[in-house]
This record gives C-alpha cells, sequence and structure tokens, in this order.
C-alpha cells in the first residue's frame, strides 16, 4: 500500500485535478496548465511566431557587437550586456523554470492549489469593484400621499411662466405672457393685484425674505425691482444683452443673480443697481439658476447640457457638471440637505453639494422637464411641458405618482404644459404655472393612506447604466 | 569640507565642459566697465552698451548703431523653463502609485477647481465604493460655516462694487483719485542703480519724489474711444461624462424633415411643385366653403314676402274687380230701370201723342245717358228722315224699327259684354275696320306674290357700316317693298259696304257718302278735293293703306331743311324785341298728313 501510495500518487493527483477541472470549470478553450503541454506550446508559439526574427542578419550581429565592445572599453564597470541570442536563452529560462516549477507541484500539494484555477473569477482585484460596490445598497421609499388637483385659477391671458411664493405663505406673485405679473391669495386663491410693466413675457420671479421687494425678470431684457409698499418699479437692473429667464436671491447678501439667453449669469448688488460679476462659462442659454447661502452659492443649468457650480466670491466656475445629455431647463435645491436637482429631458439628477457628487437618477420621465420644484418632505416634483407631472420620493429616487395635468375647458390638448412651479413655505400645496393660462394648485389627498395607496416598489437587481 | 565632499561623492561620469575663460572675461569687463562709467555724450565712440547697467536705468543710446535691449525691452523671451514646455505634460502619481490622468483635464484649471473626470464620478453615490455611510449624511452647513461665507462673500463683492461706484462718489472727484482709496501723495525715495553723471541732478546720489495722482476733470469727454476686445480663450472644457447621443435611425430622421419652405412670389432653387401641392399649401382649399344660412333665411324671407304681396294684390284685384262688378251691375240696373222707365214713359208719351196728334217734340230726344250711348248714326239719319214727314203710320213703323234696332243692340251689348276680352278687342277691331286677319284667313286679302323674295333691307349697305342700316328703328322701312300692294291693299283698307253697315248704325255705305259729300259742301269744301292747308294739294286724298305718319319738322315752310332747329325763327322774333305767346304754336307746329 505504502509503496503504491509513494509511486503514483503524483499521477493520481494530476488525473483528479484535471477531472475537476472538466467538471467545473467553463473555459474550455484554455489548456489545463499542464507543464509539459504548456512548454510545448510556448515553445511551438515561438517558432510560429519568432521563427524569422529569432536572429538577428549577420550585418546586424557584427554592428551590435562592434558596439558593444566599444561601450564595455569605455564603461569598464557595467556590467556585460546580454549577447544577441538571450531572446531565446530567455525564453528557454523561462520553460526550465516552468518545468521546475511543474516538478515542484508534483510533490507538494500546497503548491498545487494555490493557482489551479487561473481563469476563474476573482472575488476581489483591478475592475470596477474598487470604484463600484458589487451589492448596491437600495433605500426603501418612504411613503408620501399622493397629490390631487384643488383649485384652478383663470386670471392671465398668456402662458404662465414664472411664480413665487411670499415668504409669509399669504401670496404668490405669477408673470405670463401677457406681460403682468399678478399677486394672488393663496388661502382663497382671489386676485390681489396685477402688475404692468414688463413689455415681454415675465419669465422670472422672485420675492424677497428680507426686504419688502419683488424682483421680476423678462424676456424683454429688463430685471425690475417692485417695491411692494407703493407697488412701482423702484430699481432696474440693466445690462443683459437678451432675454432674462431666470432669476435667484441671495438668501443672506443683498445679492441677485439673473440668467438668460446671453450664456451668462450676470450677479447685480441689490442697492447700487451694479453688476458685481458676470460669470461666463456657459455656452448656451443658461435657463435656470439657484443661490444657497454655502458654496456653492450659485448653481446654474444651461442649455449646453451642463450645470456650473459657481464661487460667488471670485465670480468663477467651481466645477462643471456634464452627466446630461439634454439641456437643463430646471434646478431645485434642497429645504433642508445640502443637495440639489437638476432636470433635463433625458432624466432628472441629484447632486450632493460641496463638490457636485453625483448622487442618483430619478425614474425618466419621457419628457421635458421644464421645472422641478422640493419640499420638506422630500417630495421632489417635475413638471414636464407635455403636461406630464412626476412625483418622487427624493431618497430612493421612486415616482411614487404620476399625473397629466387637465387643460381647463376651451383649451387645445396641446396646450397642457407646466412651465413653473413651488411649493408653499409649509410644503402642503404645489402650484403649478401651465400653457393653458392656468395657475393650479395641487394638495395631498387628506383620505390617502399607506393601506389604500400602496409602494409598488420593485427594486432591480439590474445594473443601471448612467 | 569641499575636498572631503568630493571625496565622498562618486567622480562625476561627465566632466561639465564649461567655458571658464569666456565667463572670466565677462566677468573683468564688468568690472572694467563699472570702474569706468558710461562715457558722456559725444565720447562714445568705439563703446558698445552690452549689459543692462550699461543703460544706467535709461533708454537707448541712438547714436550707437548696435541692437540694444534696455530694460530687456524687446529681448526675446527665454522659453524652457516651465516643466509643461510644449503643452506636453509629466506624469504623476498620487499617494497610491496610481496614474493622475485627470492632469490632462486640470490642465489650465487652477487646483482647487472641482473637475469629475473618473469613472466613479458617474457611479451613483450610494453605490460607490469608496464612499461610507457616515460619510453620505447631507446636512445643510452649520450657522458658522455660512455667517463665515456670507460675510467673506460681501466683503469680496463690496470691494468690486465699491470700486466701480467709485466714479460716482462726490469725495472721489473732489480727491481726484480715480482709485478712491490713496488720496495723499506718496514720497518715494530713489537711487539710481546706474551710475549718473556727475554734473546730473548737481550731484546727489539720492531724489526724492512725490507721486500724486493727476487732476482729472470729470466733466472731460471719455479720453479713450471704447473699443470692443474679442473674447478671450474660453477655459479648458470640461471632461464629458455622459454616454454619446445615440445615432439616429433612418426613421427617427425622417421624421424630423422639415419640408424646404417654398414662397409663392420666389422660387430661388428653383424646387418642381405641383399645382395641387401649391394649392393645397395656399390653405384656401383647406376651408370649406360654408354659406351663411342667414342668406337661405332671407331669400326664404323674401320669397314669402313676394308671394304674401302677390297674394295681396291678386285679393286687392278681385276685390275691386267684385266691387267694379257691383258698381256695374248697379249701374246696369239703373240704367234698365231708367230705360224701363223711358219706355214707359214713351209708351205713355207715344200714346198721349197718338191721342193729341201735336206736334209735340218727343221726349226721345231729350239726351240721357243711355240714349247717349245706344244711339248711333245710323239712328240719327233715321231721325232726320223721321222729321221730314209727320205721317203717323210712317212714324209708327219708325218707332217700330227703333224698337227692334234698339233690341238688337241691347241683345249685342248683350253677346259683347259676355265675350271674352280677346274676342271682345277683335269684335272692336272689325268694329272699327282695322282687322284684316279675317280677310287674310278667307283669302281675301292676299301678301303680294312677286318673284323674287323679300329681304331684309338692312342686309343691303352693311359696308356703310351701323349707321346707315341700324339707326332709324322707328321707319318702316325694313324691307324693300310692302306687303300688301295694290288692289289687294285698297280691299283690305277701305271700308266695305256692307260690312260697315252695321257699324255705322244701319246706314248704307252710298248713304254715308254722300252725307259726307254733303256736309263738305255745306263746310266749303266741295269735291271733297280741298285738304288741310299745307298738305299736299287740294286734291283728293284717299287713304290707300294704313295711316302714315310724318317725323315732325321743325320751322317754317319756307326753309325746312335748312333751319331744322328753329334758330332763324327764333332770332327774327329775337330782333322784333318782343315775345309773342301765341308764336310758339306756330314755331312747334306740327303737320300731319
Amino acid at each position: 500500500m505504502e509503496v503504491d501510495s509513494k509511486v503514483d500518487l503524483g499521477p493520481l493527483l494530476n488525473k483528479s485535478a484535471k477531472r475537476t477541472r472538466d467538471l467545473f470549470t467553463l473555459n474550455y478553450a484554455q489548456a489545463y496548465d499542464d507543464p509539459a503541454s504548456q512548454r510545448v506550446r510556448l515553445s511551438a508559439k515561438i517558432s510560429d511566431e519568432y521563427k524569422y526574427s529569432r536572429e538577428l542578419p549577420a550585418a546586424l550581429v557584427a554592428q551590435q557587437k562592434k558596439a558593444a565592445e566599444a561601450a564595455k572599453e569605455a564603461k569598464k564597470q557595467r556590467e556585460e550586456i546580454p549577447p544577441p541570442s538571450a531572446v531565446g536563452d530567455l525564453i528557454d529560462g523561462i520553460s526550465a523554470q516552468q518545468s521546475e516549477k511543474s516538478a515542484s507541484t508534483s510533490q507538494a500539494l500546497t503548491l498545487r492549489t494555490k493557482n489551479a484555477f487561473p481563469d476563474m473569477p476573482e472575488g476581489s482585484g483591478v475592475g470596477s469593484s474598487l470604484v463600484r460596490r458589487s451589492t448596491p445598497k437600495f433605500v426603501r421609499p418612504t411613503w408620501h400621499a399622493p397629490w390631487k388637483l384643488m383649485r384652478v385659477i383663470s386670471g392671465h391671458l398668456g402662458w404662465v411662466r414664472s411664480v413665487a411664493m411670499e415668504p409669509g405663505n399669504e401670496w404668490f406673485a405669477t408673470g405670463a405672457g401677457d406681460r403682468t405679473i399678478k399677486l394672488w391669495d393663496l388661502a382663497s386663491g382671489r386676485l390681489k393685484l396685477t402688475l404692468t410693466g414688463h413689455i415681454a413675457t415675465v419669465r422670472g420671479l422672485a420675492v424677497s425674505p428680507r426686504h419688502p421687494y419683488l424682483f421680476s425678470c423678462g424676456e424683454d431684457k429688463q430685471v425690475k425691482c417692485w417695491d411692494l409698499e407703493s407697488n412701482k418699479v423702484i430699481r432696474h437692473y440693466h445690462g443683459h444683452l437678451s432675454g432674462v429667464y431666470a432669476l435667484a436671491l441671495h438668501p443672506t447678501l443683498d445679492v441677485l443673480v439673473t440668467t438668460g439667453r446671453d450664456a451668462v449669469a450676470r450677479v447685480w448688488d441689490m442697492r447700487t443697481k451694479q453688476c458685481v460679476h458676470v460669470m461666463s462659462g456657459h455656452t448656451s442659454t443658461v435657463s435656470a439658476v439657484k443661490c444657497q447661502e454655502a458654496d456653492p452659492q450659485v448653481i446654474t443649468g444651461s442649455m449646453d447640457s451642463t450645470v456650473r457650480l459657481w464661487d460667488l466670491a471670485a465670480g468663477k466656475s467651481m466645477a462643471t457638471l456634464t452627466h446630461h445629455k439634454k439641456s437643463v431647463r430646471a434646478l431645485a435645491v434642497h429645504p433642508t440637505e445640502f443637495s440639489f436637482a437638476s432636470g433635463s429631458a433625458d432624466n432628472i439628477k441629484g447632486w450632493k453639494c460641496p463638490e457636485g457628487t453625483f448622487i442618483q437618477n430619478y425614474d425618466s420621465q419621457q419628457a421635458i422637464i421644464n421645472t422641478l420644484s422640493l419640499n420638506s418632505d422630500n417630495v421632489l416634483f417635475g413638471g414636464a411641458d407635455n403636461g406630464s407631472m412626476g412625483f418622487y420620493d427624493w431618497k430612493s429616487g421612486y415616482r411614487f405618482q404620476t399625473l397629466e395635468t387637465v387643460v381647463q375647458p376651451g383649451s387645445l390638448d396641446a396646450e397642457a404644459g407646466i412651465f413653473a412651479s413651488t411649493f408653499d413655505i409649509t410644503g402642503t400645496r404645489l402650484i403649478t404655472c401651465e400653457a393653458d393660462k392656468t395657475v393650479k394648485i395641487w394638495k395631498e389627498d387628506p383620505d390617502a393612506t399607506e393601506e389604500t395607496h400602496p409602494i409598488d416598489w420593485r427594486p432591480s437587481l439590474r445594473r443601471q447604466r448612467y | 569640507m569641499a575636498t572631503a565632499l568630493s571625496g565622498i561623492l562618486p567622480k562625476p561620469r561627465f566632466e561639465a565642459h564649461l567655458p571658464v575663460d569666456l565667463d572670466d572675461e565677462r566677468e573683468q569687463s564688468q568690472q572694467l566697465v563699472s570702474k569706468s562709467q558710461i562715457p558722456p555724450y559725444g565720447a562714445r565712440v568705439g563703446w558698445t552698451p552690452r549689459t543692462l547697467d550699461d543703460y544706467g536705468n535709461g533708454g537707448a543710446f541712438p547714436e550707437i548703431h548696435t541692437a540694444q535691449y534696455p530694460l530687456d525691452m524687446g529681448r526675446a523671451k527665454t522659453k524652457g523653463s516651465a516643466p509643461t514646455q510644449g503643452g506636453a505634460l509629466t506624469l504623476e502619481v498620487d499617494g497610491e502609485g496610481n496614474i493622475k490622468y485627470d492632469k490632462i483635464a486640470r490642465q489650465g484649471h487652477e487646483d482647487d477647481k472641482i473637475i469629475q473626470s473618473q469613472f466613479k464620478d458617474i457611479v451613483p453615490l450610494r453605490e460607490r465604493a469608496d464612499i461610507n455611510d457616515d460619510e453620505e449624511s447631507n446636512d445643510r452647513p452649520d450657522e458658522e460655516t455660512v455667517m463665515s461665507t456670507a460675510e467673506r462673500t460681501r466683503l469680496a463683492l463690496q470691494s468690486i462694487v465699491n470700486g466701480k461706484i467709485a466714479a460716482a462718489r462726490p469725495n472721489s472727484i473732489a480727491g481726484g483719485t480715480a482709485a478712491g482709496n490713496n488720496q495723499k501723495p506718496t514720497y518715494i525715495r530713489y537711487t539710481p542703480a546706474g551710475g549718473q553723471s556727475d554734473g546730473f541732478n548737481s550731484g546727489a546720489k539720492q531724489r526724492i519724489i512725490r507721486m500724486t495722482e493727476a487732476p482729472v476733470d470729470p466733466f472731460d469727454p471719455p479720453k479713450f474711444k471704447h473699443k470692443k476686445v474679442p473674447r478671450g480663450p474660453p477655459s479648458p472644457p470640461a471632461p464629458v461624462l455622459h454616454s454619446p447621443p445615440r445615432k439616429v435611425t433612418a426613421k427617427e430622421q425622417a421624421e424630423w424633415v422639415i419640408p424646404p419652405c417654398i414662397s409663392n412670389w420666389k422660387n430661388n432653387k428653383g424646387y418642381t411643385i405641383p399645382l395641387d401641392k401649391r394649392l393645397a399649401a395656399d390653405g384656401r382649399g383647406l376651408q370649406e366653403v360654408t354659406i351663411n344660412d342667414n342668406f337661405a333665411k332671407l331669400s326664404e324671407a323674401l320669397y314669402a314676402a313676394d308671394r304674401h304681396a302677390r297674394e295681396e294684390v291678386r285679393q286687392r284685384n278681385l276685390m275691386q274687380q267684385k266691387v267694379a262688378q257691383k258698381q256695374k251691375e248697379a249701374e246696369e240696373e239703373k240704367m234698365r230701370q231708367i230705360a224701363q222707365r223711358a219706355r214707359e214713359e214713351r209708351a205713355g208719351i207715344t200714346s198721349s201723342a197718338a191721342d193729341r196728334s201735336s206736334g209735340l217734340v218727343p221726349p226721345s230726344n231729350r239726351p240721357t245717358a243711355a240714349e247717349m250711348m245706344s244711339k248711333s248714326l245710323g239712328g240719327y239719319g233715321s231721325e232726320s228722315e223721321e222729321e221730314s214727314d209727320d205721317e203717323d203710320d210712317e212714324a209708327a213703323s219708325q218707332r217700330e224699327e227703333i224698337r227692334r234696332e234698339k233690341a238688337k243692340q241691347r241683345e249685342r251689348e248683350l253677346r259683347m259684354s259676355r265675350m271674352g276680352a280677346e274676342t271682345k278687342a277683335k269684335a272692336l277691331l272689325r268694329e272699327q275696320g282695322r282687322d284684316i286677319s279675317e280677310k287674310i284667313a278667307l283669302g281675301l286679302a292676299k301678301p303680294t306674290q312677286s318673284s323674287d323674295s323679300m329681304f331684309d333691307s338692312r342686309l343691303y349697305n352693311q359696308s356703310e357700316g351701323m349707321s346707315s342700316g341700324f339707326k332709324d328703328d322707328e321707319a318702316y322701312n325694313l324691307y324693300d317693298k310692302p306687303l300688301f300692294n295694290g288692289s289687294s291693299m285698297s280691299s283690305i283698307y277701305r271700308p266695305k259696304a256692307n260690312a260697315d253697315s252695321e257699324a255705322y248704325g244701319g246706314g248704307s255705305a252710298e248713304q254715308i257718302e254722300q252725307m259726307v259729300s254733303s256736309a263738305k259742301d255745306k263746310f266749303g269744301m266741295s269735291g271733297g278735293s280741298k285738304g288741310f292747308a299745307g298738305t299736299d294739294g287740294g286734291r283728293d286724298v284717299r287713304r290707300e293703306g294704313p295711316v302714315e305718319f310724318e317725323k315732325e319738322v321743325q320751322g317754317g315752310s319756307a326753309a325746312p331743311k335748312a333751319d331744322p332747329f328753329g334758330v332763324d325763327s327764333f332770332l327774327s322774333q329775337a330782333k322784333k324785341g318782343k315775345r309773342a305767346h301765341h308764336d310758339y304754336g306756330s314755331v312747334e307746329k306740327k303737320r300731319r298728313q
């Protein structure tokens, strides 16, 4: 028995290893690393590929020899340059090493098992696993009540293109294609005031929380400051070369940022009407701008499908986010988290703030997103150009409700489109401005519970591409 | 020390081949130059400025004809000192030995700029391996950070704003400084680096310079014209972190094809457009022709009104007819009564006359309306005859005759009243002897047969144009020959004795002829040869055809053609100086034949 085992253990092991490999490996094309066959294969390959370049031509050999001798004489301390036939020697050495290795493996089990199946996928190594988790974490979406239409306010004579909520939550202002700004009572929906003065569509509105001022900008290149105590224009911010499409107020400084078709964002000093910075860098219309109190203090989204974060103090761009494929028309800053969302025709993307790190995508709405709104209950609203509305859970990116706006009677079907939206200060009402010349107010369904409207969430294990 | 160090270090492999002798020369020359200062003006022949010191902080020497670069102005700048020569980047690694490939993306940007260029930047935060859960906490920055950021930004912005509004501030104008923050003069101690001539500045080695801003008149027009500066190069592009756009399929492409705009007035590209397409694009065919139903309503209303009016007219006519009939009936009744009364009276009178046999005028001579109507010429004739003899039987027979006649007349009237309008007209015509239709029907009157057929005269003289043929519609010259000619014409238009006996009140034609001639004799127109004055001749003019009319000719008979408008007569009258109203009649006299 003992003699038998001493003699036949190597071939037996070899055989069993071969069989195991046949049973469990998937890659049949690659040969089992039997050293003998490996050697044969290598030598065959070498003779196949390098036969003609194995030996240098005689002339070259002579030249090299001469050079080598010269070098030797010049630097005696240097090591010897390997002879011209070193390639063959090297390969021979390799094969010798391999044979040595095979001899050692035939004796020791431990060495064999180390690399028995080199073609099997490794548990950890180079590649995407350094960057990406093998098992993505899923965040279970929190339940939100579905939203339903509460009130339709019809009073504008053109597309309603902008909306701003008053900080006291008493009223809100809308600007429309009929060149007017109308102030509405939020509770009753009554018209409080109509401001005229713009000579083209009013595209942006903001009510200052620290002054009795309302700011408006329009396609007539004008940026106006209205005094809400006298309901008159008290300042003009003159400088834009083309239509002004968006406007944002800085929360802590007396500074106003406007962007427009001239592809720049202009920072205005509120009191002196001076243009502090002209932040250029975008190559197309800048259609959205947001301000926040900490760096990046200004965020712009442009038709060149980039989002830029700006250093307000220096007036320079801090970062450029090029993840979007289509023009970015909407931005929304989260009220409590330090993050923001950007909406484009291809996707809505969430970003983490100081560096603009990509957080996640939100389920695509398959429409041109015109406006985004976020409330503190982590509800993200996206309003599209074709009137489709998506309500998303901010944390998980799950769309819990999809709606289509209903056009007011007498309008075409094509006039379903949402241009602007905002949540009120409490976050319980959503105001949308639409292409059918109405302002619609939406609220959460008070009767809905988690039982009546369960979450239909199916996480897919499929890797998503971004 | 130096020797010890060189002993430790290995011998240099290559010997530095420095031109030592040249350096020494430079050293010597510099020393020499520094020793001997810049030669004064006029003594610089053969001297060349080589170093910066040779210029003594001044400009070039114009009398020395070599290339001079005082303060290195104009000298080509030395290149190659930067590590990124020619845009080539050095390979760098990070702390873990990974190559920093984003050096390319960072090139040209500041170090603090965030540049996302790696694969991890497109991986969602939750799936990233290098981010821990605690790092994911995403709260807004705290109050302190916010305040510091706000303060920093506020200061930065304020400095910019201050610079911008400095020009508008009054104190800066008063101070005369554009910058606004430095109003006092500054004093600079200046020591010339190079030597200067002893006589310059009275031999002083140092000078103190007082620097003040030159006062600026704020009302001065701008000294420099504002020039548009071309835009500088943009910042290097950010790495694109999205997949390239999908290729459009042919179908998608076809869906987006917008046909070229084609004007109705210009076709520069020479497109061929079918006519129906043009019409379709015109938009006129797209609108359906809708007629307002008010048109239909209007026409309906008009039609109804028309019918209503017609109905009304008809009713009115009917009414009028009825009224007229009633009146007529009443009148007839009245007449009948009168006639009855007259008859009765006559009967009574005749009886009385027969009784009395007196020559009283019969009351039948009294002209009552009925008798006026019923009386005829024959009646008169008979009456005149009756007057001649006064015998009773004869009178009786006469009366009988009258009675018979009257009965006949009544019968005829009755017949006439029963007749239709057409027959009545015919009968009237026959009475007047102008209806020849019967005669033609009986073959009494035949159109004159001629060998050559009749021609419309308008067919001739066509060469003269419209003026010859069609001018005179009134003239009866359509045919070249009259329709009835010769004997037939006379037979037609001459009243026949037997035919007209009835019409002439029963008297024969001969009698009438006789009467007429006698009347003529009585009125001095014996022989019947006398016509009206001015007519042609006194011969007996007998009608041989229908009555012919002649166009009125104005003016006197003396010059009927020469003065068609009566101008001469008017002038002659005017010469007389008085207007005779009665003369107008003569001037505008109508002659009729």
